[in-house]
């Protein structure tokens, strides 16, 4: 099916590129953005340019930042000796706004899943040994979805970091399997963050 | 469990179609492209969340459509239960029972059983060790709830090890990214051996006597499992063979290579047995799969038959047909493109019938 204008169906073909959105729904908001005045679709288009152009990545844990260091990371009242990692700068917004935890975090950027053709070096990983093999946390929790990448990072990084001296915990209990942090509500993540317990292989 | 009604929307060339069925045979006939294996095959979607036929559920959607819906209203004595399959051209299928829906699909999956015999299952003999599998795998799956969550959990693992094999091209890897991976395959392997090792003690016995009563007792049929874990465990297996596994880039051994050995009178099936003995075996491996189910889950499973005189010939269909016919089964679904020939072979005092006709369209005449 296509349209009789090859911006509009050029437009249509990046818009059904976002995951769950089919042709169909990429054509309703092509003609949604079409009715729109002009300055706000710019806006948007402006909005979605900046992410690729602007956007930093926090230099100590790997979040999304305006800048070169994050709000939580130049933040002096958080616990430095507690270190939650995370997949994806999502998940620490989601144990964020629970607030139960007043740490700090490191950023994965993913989950190990080999039939995605992620490993360990498409990851913050080394920069998280390394981080951790310096910094002398007293605690790591990590914090993955409950899916077979999540439990396969996990076992992973427990590995690695089992000899530096640091706690190692996960929350991932009282979470059901398959079940995504983000999605998880505040009540609960909030209560498994608290009831996190030790790694045990 | 008896199927009482099934509606389909856009499934296959069926735009809308609605069918009521009796408790005892209903008989299906038409024309080829009529649409009939989809029907039985619908009925077999709402047991095991996917086709007989087809691996995917993009061409199981009407052409021009984007999306597919089967509702069964089932009974199970004084209770009605409702299942809805949903399954869009984008997202995820949802399945609901009586109006909730699963968390997971899987969840659905051992509700309702189902025994298909169709043309093509005599691949259980010439295809590849994965028919034999898919057998196995089916009927436990609809049989035991934990089988199904370790095949999930095995298959999660192997498909990662082998994506990591695959792209280490012959290289040796980090050991721990191996174990972090290995680590969940090794309790569900081992957990599946098992499952299927008990399966096969239950299930051989149903199916000697299924094969006897249908050779009238001529010869000694038998199934014998082989799997690489007979040996080893799984941890063993998995460090024995990973120099190996990373040079062949794939996984070589475990319980992804299982099979099943069909023997007569202690010979291979394959090579020894006639196209009439081949034919005998499959039905009975049908059968014993039909009564595995009555012992397992205390209720008869909807029996399906597709289009049995294709590639059964007809004094064996007859038998079939009077098998059938006998009471020992409970409801029953056949489609031929004869409407008389199951008629007249469907016909015992006090058992309930009931006819459908579709014309070339799938739409239905009576
Ligand atoms: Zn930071």
């Amino acid at each position: 099916m296509e349209s009789s204008s090859r911006i509009v169906d050029d437009a249509i073909q990046a818009l059904a590129s976002f995951p769950g959105v089919g042709r169909r729904t990429a054509l309703r908001m092509v003609v949604h953005l079409l009715r729109r005045p002009e300055p706000e679709v710019l806006q948007m288009a402006q909005a979605l340019e900046r992410l690729k152009k602007d956007l930093c990545l926090c230099r100590e844990c790997g979040n999304v930042s305006d800048q070169e260091l994050c709000p939580i990371c130049m933040n002096p009242s958080r616990n430095r000796k507690e270190l939650c990692v995370v997949a994806d700068f999502s998940d620490q917004m989601a144990i964020e706004a629970t607030s139960q935890f007043r740490g700090i975090y490191h950023i994965l950027g993913g989950l190990i899943a080999p039939v995605d053709g992620i490993g360990p070096d498409e990851l913050n990983i080394a920069s998280l040994l390394h981080r951790v093999q310096k910094e002398h946390f007293e605690e790591v929790i990590l914090a993955f979805n409950a899916t077979a990448e999540g439990d396969t990072t996990m076992f992973y990084l427990a590995r690695k970091l089992r000899d530096t001296g640091a706690r190692i915990t996960n929350i991932s209990r009282g979470i059901s399997v398959g079940a995504e942090l983000e999605y998880a509500d505040e009540a609960t993540l909030g209560r498994s963050i608290l009831n996190r317990t030790e790694y045990s292989f | 469990m008896e199927l009482l009604r099934l509606h389909l929307l856009n499934y296959r060339n069926h735009e809308v179609l609605t069918l009521e069925f009796c408790p005892g045979v209903n008989g299906i006939s038409g024309p080829n492209g009529a649409g009939k294996t989809g029907i039985l095959d619908a009925v077999h979607y709402l047991a095991n969340c996917k086709s007989y036929f087809n691996g995917m559920d993009a061409p199981l959607m009407r052409h021009g459509s984007d999306f597919f819906t089967l509702r069964g209203i089932y009974t199970t004595g004084s209770k009605e239960e409702e299942i809805v399959i949903h399954v869009p051209a984008q997202g995820k299928k949802t399945i609901k029972r009586n109006g909730k829906a699963y968390e997971r699909v899987m969840d659905h999956i051992g509700l309702l059983q189902t025994v298909m015999i169709a043309p093509n299952d005599i691949e259980l003999v010439w295809g590849g060790s994965e028919e034999r599998r898919r057998f196995i795998d089916l009927t436990l799956s609809q049989a035991l709830r934990e089988y199904l969550e370790e095949l999930v959990q095995y298959k999660q693992g192997l498909d990662q090890r082998n994506a990591l094999l695959k792209a280490l091209k012959g290289k040796p890897s980090d050991p721990v990214l191996f174990e972090a991976i290995e680590h969940r395959m090794v309790p569900a392997g081992n957990k599946i051996y098992q499952l299927r090792k008990d399966f096969f003690t239950q299930f051989t016995p149903y199916f000697e006597s299924a094969y006897e009563r249908i050779s009238n007792g001529m010869e000694h049929a038998s199934l014998h499992y082989v799997s690489d874990l007979e040996s080893k465990e799984m941890q063993e297996l998995l460090d024995e063979h990973r120099a190996k596994d990373v040079v062949m880039e794939r996984s070589t051994r475990g319980p992804h290579r299982d099979d099943v050995l069909f023997t007569l009178n202690g010979h291979p099936l394959k090579r020894y047995g006639s196209q009439g003995q081949i034919k005998s075996f499959v039905l009975a491996l049908k059968a014993a799969q039909f009564n595995y189910f009555v012992q397992q889950k205390g209720q008869k499973p909807i029996l399906l038959l597709d289009d049995i005189y294709e590639k059964i010939d007809e004094d064996r269909a007859q038998a079939l047909m009077q098998l059938v016919s006998s009471g020992d089964f409970g409801q029953i679904l056949i489609t031929d493109t004869h409407a008389e020939r199951v008629k007249q072979h469907v016909n015992a005092p006090g058992l309930k019938t009931r006819f459908f006709t579709l014309d070339r369209n799938g739409n239905m005449l009576t």
